[in-house]
């Protein structure tokens, strides 16, 4: 007869994939109950260490493992690009984002300096350490994404982490301060983006994962190219309050180029690519979205407006043609 | 080599062993410093088995319950080896130095500097 622990333990081990189950799960009931006394094993649990084991080793089945069957194959090679197109956009749009206002800051007088560094230390010198901690921490995405492409994985899973932090200030900011609640919607979305990345990241690109690589290009050139695209971007059409303007148009611009490159190839081993872009083209124009919404009933400037709307419509567009390329692939693949 | 893989891959070396005897085969090894969890286990297990470093030995039925029994392959021999020979000769190294450490005559105690000495010229 089937004792409650091995119920709870069977009801644990449903986190594994249907694949894994079949093949292990006899043999992992065995190991479970071997040193119990069925006497006790109605009034004994799994313990919070054995189920986090059993979690970790589902998510690892499940985005790819060795030997797993064809479907989760590919759902963490999608997973292991997505986290790595997610890093690179988000690394060089804040380095980016920091250069561009640095620049400006030190070229319009000391005024504008002043207002720059203000921004900073106006507010004390505990919420100055906050300030500067929000300013520094994104730019460790930079360092997640070259250590991820060197193999550094572990590197890169904190550099992520900490980079993906201050995404969370705006929440505490009114705990600890007179700051007014954030813009729910763009705050969340943005925050939402940042961790997905990062825990796709610590998720996907385990030890048994092959080794990230970016499908064209060296890290340097991937990085300067989004970098120079972004800055571009706004340069051409300058819209300081939107800071998805350049990460948005530098996805465009790499969707639209993948697709072209991707056309060109015979083969369907790309398919993960066209998911993974889709997803990621997905979260941005979430976020696009929540930036705008505030904006429609308050009078901003008509080029940023229509700016921000033409591009959101182009995101649709792209992650509309990503998804059924994708699903194409997928299908030509099985 | 992880401190998990070494130990699973030691506690195969001299018999197949299923899941459990594993689990405690690495505990005694350790001397109770490496507990494995079951996730833990099976992740080795599939990672070991995914580099042919050990295979399926047999499987039994014990009053209803499956036991898999996995052994070392030729290669799981020589990868445990080739981990003990560089953990062994970087002991033997560790343990020179210490040797040596401990045969050196104390060294006379030099007397920190202070920022007088250094700014003031008084030395």
């Amino acid at each position: 007869m089937t004792t409650l622990l091995e119920s709870r333990y069977r009801m644990v081990l449903r986190l594994l994939p249907a694949y894994y189950r079949r093949e292990r799960e006899e043999e992992m009931v065995e190991i479970y109950l071997w040193d119990v006394d069925r006497e006790t094993q109605d009034q004994s649990r799994p313990t919070l260490g054995e189920v986090a084991s059993i979690a970790a080793l589902a998510l690892r089945t499940r985005l790819g493992a060795a030997g797993a069957p064809r479907p989760y194959d590919r759902l963490g090679a999608a997973v292991r690009l997505f986290a790595l197109f997610a890093v690179l956009l988000q690394a060089a749009s804040v380095v980016v984002d920091r250069v561009l206002g640095l620049t400006w800051a030190a070229t319009h007088g000391p005024a504008q300096w002043d207002m720059y560094v203000s921004g900073f230390t106006a507010r004390g010198p505990a919420l100055a350490v906050a300030e500067v901690a929000v300013w520094a921490l994104p730019l460790l995405w930079t360092v997640a994404y070259f250590a991820l492409l060197h193999g550094r994985l572990r590197l890169a899973r904190v550099s992520a982490l900490l980079a993906a932090l201050p995404t969370l200030w705006p929440f505490l900011a009114p705990l600890v301060s007179t700051w007014f609640p954030p813009s729910t919607a763009f705050t969340t979305t943005s925050a939402l983006f940042s961790w997905l990345t990062a825990l796709a990241l610590c998720a996907a690109h385990h030890r048994d994962a092959p080794p990230a690589s970016l499908p064209v290009g060296t890290p340097g050139l991937a990085f300067a190219a989004c970098g120079v695209v972004m800055g571009a971007s706004v340069v051409l059409l300058p819209l300081a309050a939107d800071t998805v303007w350049a990460p948005a148009t530098c996805f465009a611009v790499g969707a639209l180029g993948w697709l072209l490159w991707r056309a060109r190839r015979d083969d369907r081993s790309t398919a993960c690519g066209a998911i993974a872009l889709a997803v990621l083209g997905l979260l941005l124009l979430t976020v696009r979205v929540a930036a705008l919404y505030p904006w429609l009933g308050t009078p901003v400037p008509a080029l940023v407006l229509g700016g921000a709307l033409v591009q959101a419509g182009i995101l649709s567009l792209l992650v509309a043609v990503l998804a059924v390329v994708g699903g194409r692939d997928l299908a030509a693949a099985r | 080599m992880t401190q998990a893989t070494f130990f699973v891959l030691t506690a195969l070396a001299d018999q197949p062993r299923h899941g459990y005897g594993i689990l405690r085969e690495v505990e005694d090894l350790s001397g109770g410093e490496v507990r494995l969890r079951v996730g833990t286990l099976y992740g080795v297990l599939d990672r070991l088995t995914a580099d042919a470093l050990i295979v399926l030995d047999r499987e039994e039925v014990q009053q209803g319950r499956l036991r898999r029994y996995y052994r070392l392959t030729d290669d799981g021999m020589r990868a445990l080896t080739a981990e003990a020979e560089r953990m062994a000769a970087g002991a033997s190294a560790a343990q020179q130095r210490i040797a040596e450490g401990r045969r050196a005559p104390e060294r006379p105690v030099t007397p920190p500097a202070t920022g007088l000495g250094l700014a003031g010229g008084l030395a």
